[in-house]
Parts: C-alpha cells; sequence; structure tokens
C-alpha cells in the first residue's frame, strides 16, 4: 500500500485524453520500481466509468470511478477534495497528474491541502533505491533539474508529450467512489464551456505534423498537406505566418515565434523557406524534413531530412508512399 | 475721438479680452500634462522655428498645397502689420504709418499690402476649389472639418476684399487724400476707387465705414473663432515647432527616458494627464491635414491606425476632461467646440486609451516615423503611441498574446527569439574571427567591435549577411572582433514594444558587456541596433561610436580599402529599398546608395514612387515583426508591389528586417527578384584572395 500510485485521469467529452494515458504510463514505471500499484481516478457524469479498459491498458491496476452528474464538467473544489482525501485515507505514496491547463490547476490545490509542495512541469519520473526523483527542464530547456522528492505524497506534474503511451495492461478493476464534497456545494459554477483554437490543441499534441508555406502558392493548394497528413492519420496541419496573414489558413493553424511553439515526433514542411519566425516554432522537433524548390533555403539547416523539388510533384508521391506503407502494416 | 472710435474701442476691449481669457484657459489646460523641460538648445529650436516655422520647409514637401499655405502665410505675417495699423486707427484716427515712416518706405508698405493680399487671395480661391472639387483622400471622409475649412478660407478671402473695398471708397469718397494716399503704390485700391469716383459722396462715406467695420469686425472675430476650432494652429504651431523635438534637439527618433525607481504610480499613459504638457501641444496644433495619416503605411494597407487620430483624439479628451478638472462645468460656453456630446461628469471616468483610440490602433504602428517627418508643424504622433503602448503593458499588462515568446526569449535566452546563446557565433566558425574575449587574453584592443545582432546570429538568411560583411571587413585587413556567445539583445525590440523594465534590463547587461571589453567604436549591419546603441543608450550612460555598415563601407569604398573585382558581366538595375531606422531615424539616404554605386560602376539605380524620407516601411519595425498581421493588406506586400514595378532585377536593402519582409513579399509576387543585403553586393565583387 505504502508505495501505490495515484492518477488522476484527464478526461474530455467522456473520452480519457491522451497525456491521461501517459501519466498512467509514468506511473507504472514509477511503480514498477517501487514495488506499489497505481490507481487511476476520473471524475465526470454518470458513464465516465467506460473509459477504465483505456486506463487499465496503460497499465493501470485499478480505476476508481467518481460518477455525478455534477462532475461533467471540471469542478476544482470537489475534485481537489476528492482526490486529497483519496491520496489520505489509500496512503499513497504519489499522485500524478499531467502538466495541462487542468493538471496544472488541480496539482497545487491539493499540494495547499496536503501542505506537500508540487513538482511541476516535469518530462521524467523514476524510482532510484525507493526514492522519487523527476526531471525538470529549465530555462527553455537548456538546462534539466533532477529533483529527489522527499515528502509524502509525492505531488508530480507531467508534461504532455514527454512520455510515450505504454503498454503494460493490466486489470484497471473498478471501483466506484463518491466524490468527497457535494460538487453543488463548491463556490464556482460553471456555466458553459467555450472551447477557443481546437485546432492549436491538437497541433501540441499531434506526434506528426505537416505544415505548408508561402510555396503552396494558393489557399486551395492546402489540400496537398491536408491529404499527406491524413494519410499519417495521427497528423496535424500546420502553416507559417506569412499563410495565416493571408488568410490561406485561420490563425489558430500558426507555427512559430508568434503562433504555436510545437516538437512532434515528426514534422514535414511543404514550400516553407525557414524564416526565423517559423524556425523558431519548430525546431524542436524529433525529425524534421523539408520539401522547397530552392535549395539554399535556410528550412534546410535545420532538417534532417531535405528534398529539393517542386512540392506539387513531390508532396502526392509522398502521400501514396506513406499510404501504402500504412496499408502493409 | 468719435462715437465710433468710443464704438471700437469697446469692441476691441470685449475682443481682445474674451481672447485672452481663451488663451489662458487653454495654456492651464496644458499644465494638466506633466512637466518636462523643453528650454535646452535653444540655437537649433530657433533654428527650427526659422527653418519649418517661417520658411514652411515641412509643408511645401506637397508643392501645391505647401505653396498655397506658404502664401497665405507669409501673406498673413506681411498685413498683419497692416491690421495692426487699421485697428490702431480705429480708435485713434490721428494714428497712421505714414506719419512714422519715411515716404520711401511707408510707400513700399503699402505696395506689399496690396500685393500680398492678391497673393492670399489667389492661394485661398485654389485651397476653396480643391477642398470643394478635388479633394486629396487625407481630405475625404466624415472625420474631415470640411465646413469649417471653407468657411476659414471664406474669412480669409473676405478680409482681403474688404481691404481692397475699404481703400477703394476712401479714394473714391475723399478726393484731397488722392494725392497723398494713393498712387502706384496702392494700385487694386486706387484703380478700385477710380471707378466709384461720381458717385454720391455721402454714400461712399457710408460705404467706407461699413467696409472698414466689416474688415476689422472679421479679423477680431476670426481671432475669437481660432480657440474653439482646429485653426487654434495659427496660434501654437510656430510655438510648437520651437518647442518639438521631431527635428532635434536630443537623439532623433530616441524613445522618451523613462526612471523606472520613481515613485509614481503610473508608467506611461492611459490617459491625457499622463502624457506632457507638449504632447498636449501637439493636439492643439493639428490642423488636421492628415499628411501623417496620408503617409502611414498601417493605414495605407487598411488597419485602423491613424496618426491624425491619435492626436485630435488626444486634443478631444483634454478638452473633454481638462474643464472638468478646472470646475469649469456650470461657465456656460467655457466646454469647448471640440466637446461632441453632452459632457458632463460621467465624462471624468473616461479615458484616452480606451473610450477614443483601441489597442487595435497602437499595435498596428511600426514606428516607422513616417507621420513624423509629414508633420508640417513638427508633432510628434510616435511619441503619443508609444507612451500608450508602455500604459498599456507596463500598467495593465495587455498586450497580443502572440508577443508574449518574444519577451519570454528576450527574458531567458536574451534573444527575442528561443536560441541558445551558445550558439551566436556559429556563422563564424572557419572564419578564423576573433572574439573580444580572446582578443584581450591576448592583451590587445580590437579597433572596432562587430556587432551582428539577434538576427544576424539565428536567422539563417541573415547569417549570409554577417558572413558578406565579415569577408569584407577582412578583405579591409579592418583589426575587428565579435563578442560570439557575450552578445546579448539590447532590448530595443521590447522597448517599442512599451515593454521598459525588459528593455532597460536587457540594455544595462549590454552595456556591462561593452564597457567591460573598453569597446569604443562599434559598426553593426542592423539599423535597429544602430539607432538603440547610438541614439538611445545614452540615456543609460552607454556612450559608443556606433556606426551603421552602409557608412562604414562607404568609407572604405572610398578610400579603396577594398580590393574589389573591376571586371563587371551584366549590367544589373537595382532599386535600394530604405529603412526607417537607417532613414527618418538617422538621415542615413546617400550612403547605401554610393556602396551600390562604387561596388557596380555600371549599375543602373532606379528609385520606387515612395523613396528616402518618404518611403514606405517594410512592416517589421515598432516590434511589429513579433505581432501577426491580421487586419487589412499586408505592408510588405504593398512595398514590395511598389519596388518590383521599378523593373529592378534586384531589391538591396540595408536591414536584416527588411530583408526578411521584401523576401517573403517577393515570394508572395512569385517574381524572379533577388532580395539582398548592399554588404553581399559588395562581397560578390571582392577579389578573392589566394
Amino acid at each position: 500500500m505504502a508505495n501505490n500510485i495515484l492518477v488522476v485521469a484527464e478526461t474530455r467529452g467522456g473520452d480519457v485524453r491522451k497525456v491521461a494515458l501517459e501519466v498512467v504510463t509514468a506511473a507504472r514505471a514509477l511503480a514498477d520500481g517501487l514495488g506499489g500499484e497505481v490507481h487511476a481516478i476520473v471524475f465526470g457524469a454518470s458513464g465516465i466509468g467506460s473509459v477504465a479498459p483505456k486506463l487499465g491498458a496503460a497499465g493501470a491496476d485499478a480505476v476508481l470511478v467518481v460518477e455525478h452528474e455534477g462532475l461533467a464538467t471540471y469542478n476544482a473544489e470537489s475534485v481537489a477534495a476528492t482526490v486529497a482525501a483519496q491520496i489520505t485515507s489509500g496512503g499513497y505514496r504519489a499522485a500524478l497528474f499531467g502538466a495541462s491547463a487542468l493538471g496544472q490547476d488541480l496539482a497545487p490545490r491539493i499540494g495547499a491541502k496536503l501542505r506537500v509542495g508540487v513538482a511541476a512541469d516535469v518530462v521524467a519520473v523514476s524510482a532510484d533505491g525507493g526514492e522519487i526523483v523527476v526531471r525538470h527542464p529549465m530555462n527553455t530547456n537548456k538546462i534539466i533539474a533532477t529533483l529527489v522528492l522527499a515528502a509524502t505524497p509525492a505531488l508530480v506534474s507531467v508534461r504532455p508529450g514527454a512520455v510515450s503511451v505504454g503498454s503494460v495492461a493490466k486489470a484497471g478493476a473498478v471501483r466506484s467512489v463518491s466524490p468527497a464534497m457535494d460538487p453543488a456545494a463548491g463556490r464556482v459554477k460553471v456555466t458553459g464551456v467555450s472551447m477557443g483554437g481546437g485546432a492549436k490543441l491538437d497541433l501540441a499534441e499531434a506526434p506528426v505534423i505537416v505544415s505548408g508555406g508561402r510555396g503552396l502558392k494558393a489557399a486551395e493548394n492546402f489540400s496537398l498537406v491536408e491529404a499527406l497528413a491524413a494519410a499519417f492519420g495521427n497528423a496535424a496541419v500546420g502553416a507559417t505566418r506569412a499563410v495565416t496573414d493571408d488568410g490561406w489558413r485561420p490563425h489558430s493553424d500558426q507555427i512559430g515565434q508568434t503562433g504555436r511553439q510545437v516538437s512532434p515526433d515528426l514534422y514535414v514542411a511543404v514550400g516553407i523557406s525557414g524564416a526565423i519566425q517559423h524556425i523558431a516554432g519548430m525546431r524542436n522537433s524529433k525529425t524534421i524534413v523539408a520539401i522547397n524548390k530552392d535549395k539554399d533555403a535556410p528550412i534546410f539547416k535545420v532538417a534532417d531530412y531535405g528534398i529539393v523539388g517542386d512540392a506539387f510533384e513531390i508532396v502526392p508521391v509522398l502521400t501514396a508512399a506513406v499510404k501504402a506503407a500504412r496499408a502493409q502494416q | 475721438m468719435s462715437g465710433q472710435n468710443i464704438a471700437f474701442l469697446i469692441v476691441l476691449i470685449a475682443a481682445v479680452g474674451f481672447f485672452s481669457y481663451n488663451i489662458q484657459r487653454l495654456v492651464g489646460y496644458l499644465r494638466l500634462g506633466k512637466p518636462e523641460n523643453r528650454l535646452d538648445s535653444p540655437g537649433r529650436r530657433t533654428w527650427n522655428l526659422i527653418t519649418i516655422g517661417f520658411a514652411q520647409t515641412k509643408i511645401l514637401r506637397e508643392f501645391a498645397a505647401g505653396l498655397s499655405h506658404a502664401s497665405v502665410f507669409w501673406g498673413f505675417l506681411v498685413l498683419t502689420a497692416g491690421t495692426a495699423e487699421i485697428l490702431l486707427h480705429g480708435v485713434w484716427p490721428g494714428f497712421s504709418y505714414d506719419a512714422i515712416l519715411p515716404r520711401p518706405l511707408w510707400q513700399l508698405f503699402m505696395l506689399s499690402q496690396e500685393l500680398f493680399a492678391v497673393v492670399v487671395l489667389v492661394a485661398v480661391s485654389w485651397l476653396i476649389w480643391r477642398r470643394v472639387m478635388a479633394p486629396p483622400k487625407r481630405l475625404q471622409g466624415k472625420e474631415i472639418h470640411n465646413a469649417e475649412a471653407i468657411t476659414i478660407l471664406c474669412v480669409i478671402g473676405s478680409l482681403m476684399l474688404t481691404l481692397y473695398t475699404t481703400g477703394a471708397f476712401e479714394y473714391a469718397s475723399q478726393p484731397t487724400l488722392r494725392e497723398t494716399q494713393f498712387g502706384w503704390f496702392r494700385p487694386i485700391s486706387t484703380g478700385l476707387g477710380v471707378l466709384f469716383t461720381g458717385v454720391n459722396i455721402s454714400a461712399l462715406h457710408s460705404a467706407h465705414d461699413i467696409s472698414w467695420w466689416m474688415h476689422a469686425l472679421l479679423v477680431l472675430g476670426f481671432l475669437n473663432f481660432l480657440p474653439y476650432s482646429k485653426h487654434l494652429h495659427v496660434v501654437s504651431s510656430l510655438i510648437n515647432v520651437w518647442f518639438s523635438n521631431t527635428s532635434g534637439p536630443g537623439q532623433p527618433g530616441a524613445m522618451r527616458p523613462m526612471d523606472l525607481e520613481a515613485d509614481v504610480e503610473q508608467f506611461g499613459a492611459t490617459d491625457v494627464d499622463h502624457l506632457s504638457w507638449k504632447n498636449l501641444l501637439d493636439g492643439y496644433s493639428c490642423t488636421e491635414c492628415g499628411r501623417c495619416t496620408a503617409a502611414c503605411p498601417a493605414n495605407i494597407t487598411g488597419k485602423p491606425l491613424s496618426p491624425r487620430k491619435i492626436v485630435v483624439d488626444t486634443r478631444r479628451r483634454l478638452m473633454e476632461k481638462a474643464p472638468l478638472l478646472a470646475g469649469e462645468l456650470d461657465v456656460p460656453g467655457s466646454a469647448s467646440l471640440f466637446l461632441d456630446a453632452e459632457g458632463g461628469k460621467a465624462a471624468l471616468s473616461n479615458v484616452l486609451l480606451d473610450n477614443y483610440l483601441t489597442e487595435d490602433e497602437l499595435w498596428a504602428c511600426t514606428s516607422c516615423r513616417a507621420c513624423v517627418t509629414e508633420c508640417p508643424v513638427s508633432i510628434d504622433q510616435l511619441d503619443i503611441i508609444n507612451e500608450l503602448r508602455r500604459g498599456l503593458v507596463l500598467n495593465e499588462g495587455r498586450f497580443p498574446e502572440e508577443v508574449q515568446p518574444t519577451f519570454e526569449s528576450l527574458e531567458t535566452n536574451a534573444s527575442p527569439w528561443a536560441f541558445s546563446p551558445a550558439d551566436r557565433a556559429q556563422w563564424s566558425e572557419g572564419l578564423n574571427i576573433p572574439t573580444c574575449a580572446e582578443v584581450f587574453a591576448a592583451g590587445k584592443r580590437p579597433d572596432i567591435l562587430f556587432w551582428v545582432g539577434c538576427m544576424g546570429s539565428f536567422d539563417d538568411r541573415a547569417k549570409k549577411i554577417t558572413v558578406a560583411f565579415a569577408r569584407i571587413l577582412q578583405a579591409a585587413k579592418i583589426d575587428f572582433a565579435i563578442l560570439g556567445q557575450e552578445e546579448t539583445c539590447h532590448g530595443d525590440p521590447a522597448r517599442r514594444l512599451g515593454n521598459e523594465y525588459l528593455y532597460q534590463t536587457l540594455a544595462k547587461g549590454t552595456i556591462a558587456t561593452l564597457d567591460r571589453y573598453e569597446v569604443q567604436t562599434i559598426v553593426t549591419f542592423c539599423p535597429h541596433c544602430f539607432h538603440q546603441m547610438g541614439n538611445e543608450f545614452p540615456q543609460l550612460g552607454g556612450n559608443y561610436e556606433v556606426i551603421h555598415h552602409s557608412t562604414y563601407i562607404e568609407r572604405l569604398l572610398e578610400a579603396k580599402l577594398v580590393p574589389l573585382n573591376t571586371e563587371h558581366g551584366k549590367t544589373l538595375t537595382m532599386t535600394y529599398h530604405d529603412s526607417c531606422y537607417l532613414g527618418r531615424y538617422n538621415d542615413v539616404y546617400s550612403a547605401p546608395r554610393e556602396v551600390l554605386k562604387r561596388a557596380l560602376p555600371v549599375l543602373t539605380l532606379v528609385e520606387p514612387a515612395r523613396t528616402e524620407s518618404r518611403g514606405l516601411c517594410c512592416g517589421a519595425g515598432g516590434g511589429r515583426m513579433f505581432v501577426d498581421e491580421k487586419i487589412g493588406k499586408r505592408i510588405n506586400v504593398e512595398r514590395t508591389e511598389e519596388l518590383v514595378a521599378t523593373g529592378a532585377d534586384v531589391i538591396a536593402v540595408a536591414c536584416p528586417f527588411c530583408m526578411t519582409m521584401m523576401t517573403d513579399g517577393v515570394a508572395k509576387l512569385e517574381k524572379d527578384v533577388a532580395v539582398m543585403d548592399i554588404s553581399e553586393v559588395v562581397a560578390q565583387q571582392l577579389l578573392v584572395r589566394s
């Protein structure tokens, strides 16, 4: 019991978010190192328990389901009270959160209730001789601090995208839990949720991004980029500032200094020259492929793979090749 | 003293009294502004008054309208002497210049009056015709007070006409005066007077009196209309020119120093009382000609910013707020005509920033200084915009969300882009360029510091400029060094975006580095670095000789220190795009052109429609590089179209930001036109040493 890990699994629209599965994966490795179990806790309206198999598949031994009509949207006070009560009554060694907007709101609340600190926005969490060790990037990733968490429980929020979702399946046994505080009794009433820039979220979470620039010459030619993204199956479409300023794509699609700063596993730059404005937003991508007809284009300086040629010829060939490769899998 | 004289004396005292009351009131309103010393450099200020004020040099930038205005202005200067005589004559009939001036001088004086009145009449007629029949774009739209302008022009015309008729009726009604008072020196009055000879004498006497009274009452009416209209500029603009810093004194275009340690609750401005008294005087001096707005790149491309509106709104807000604070609310007629609505105490809760001006207007500014350059009366629209941006950022934390990464990178990486300082000198690998640290370690001092700048360090296109300029320096055997990893952004983008705190942190850090290496002379190819370090660092105690590479290369070429290939292949046609911070901020126009001509002796250099001090901004200045351009046409496209229309094969630039914007513009237009920095043009011609 003393080495069990509790994961607050974030849901949206009745389904778990990718970050929740990533955190469960991180917790699985930590629990295995410490010799404990992973328990995930989910909050939502009735029926939210249906996500339990997914959490189990990612490595949760048990899933605590808190169903209440007042929890259909995020209710900070009730969720914080319930999680804090669970940590205390369950004697958990640590609680893990995603360092998403929700996790970054929730973790400090619980830290305050339990009088412990929070290791926020870490990129790795592991067990080392019975101690919990986290790695936390600082100064825009230029240095990484390694911290040993002395307090119990240890509260940790894990950066989205830092951990790949694992496949160590566990039982995911469902246990129903009542909220420790009536959601309706809170001081905050959620009257509605308005989602802004849905495309931006996609960009931040997508493992593959296909981006188009001025070289596509016209808004309608973005269909090429969209087709390539669709072929990958898990890709989002991005754009340069020149393109969004010209209204070819919405501003929420912009990648660069004044848009989204992304770091997907694969970044495909189509017809993008590579001005500093754009490079500043994507150069931390793990693998960069550039397609440009100008062999001197600066984008090739940051690209891992460069294709010099006409995007209108190359992209359809690439799209077909990606489709064929995925069909074989 | 006749009854008429006494009546006029009463009218005169009332008119002058009411005018001085209004002037005192308006001067009182200026005290609402923050104090500021504008008494330095009296010589330079007086020179500005003579050239910009009396010689009308800035208004003559637009020739036809300028000449018309100058004619009216010079006419008024001459005619005011005559007006003084006429008014005195009304009180004291015995008074006449004839009695005190030598006869030839008096005759010359009378001739000047008659002739200048013709000049004014012609100019006024043309101005009325233009307003009604062919108004330029800047004089169209609902914001324009056309009725007021035409009324004023008609009053001026009537003043000239009554001047003649008064003389003519005098000639006709008093035959005894014809010998001494009329003749060749009063050609029009005399000529008109001859037409009336033979008409009933008493009718002529009455006609003379009526004409005289009309003239006098028009003068006094005009005088008292001024404080209630945009024509207040008649009173304030010469004063404004003297106090202005837009053409010096002070460093050209330098932003106002700011004491961040000061014990104040307000940084920057959100309302008129946070501005200086000079900003408020600018409001009085604006006659809404719109030359600033016509030259504004943001306005030209359909963005909400109008520099004229910035100034007019400052005045409107002052006229709303000042009477309320001065407790004049209950005095009828005291709230000025500028106050559109009912006014009232509710107006006190208004602020300039949100009730008059919007964030979109303020963030649209590229700080290109075209408005300031064009203003005929030296109003500083940009100073007001800069103060309001500071108010937005420092006091209210309001700025476009996409600017946040820039501020964060400046804080953590000392560069607007989040690149590692360790990578700053990557471009120099294999080029054998020493850093200051290395030169110091060898116990030496370099002659000059090559300041690379963040674009030159991190942008792959700009790095080619960096290398090109370094090769020129090496070819000329200049003893230079770079700071390498120790170079940091001086904070100019933060300052232009209103974040003075971040700016000062970075600037002070840069100055400390420069002083540690005992730097005296700095050469840079970035006009923003050039302006910031040369013109604004002195505010923080950093004093260096800073030279832009255009000037520096020109000197090297002139001294024949750069071995150049004299063979020329194809004859190129080039056009040069003026950088705002090089041109309008620092008056460097000829050096970059000279560099091109000296490097390519058979070059054909063509100029775009808007060039030199009238050049159109590329769109990246004033921190706009880091703000999305969501409204209107893109400024870089507008400018590139103009440059491409010259038919040039190459667009030459002298700024890495202009380089980015023009390169994108050419790509957008899908034109086969190269964009090159002037140093790249020279580097191509370098004789390669074996």
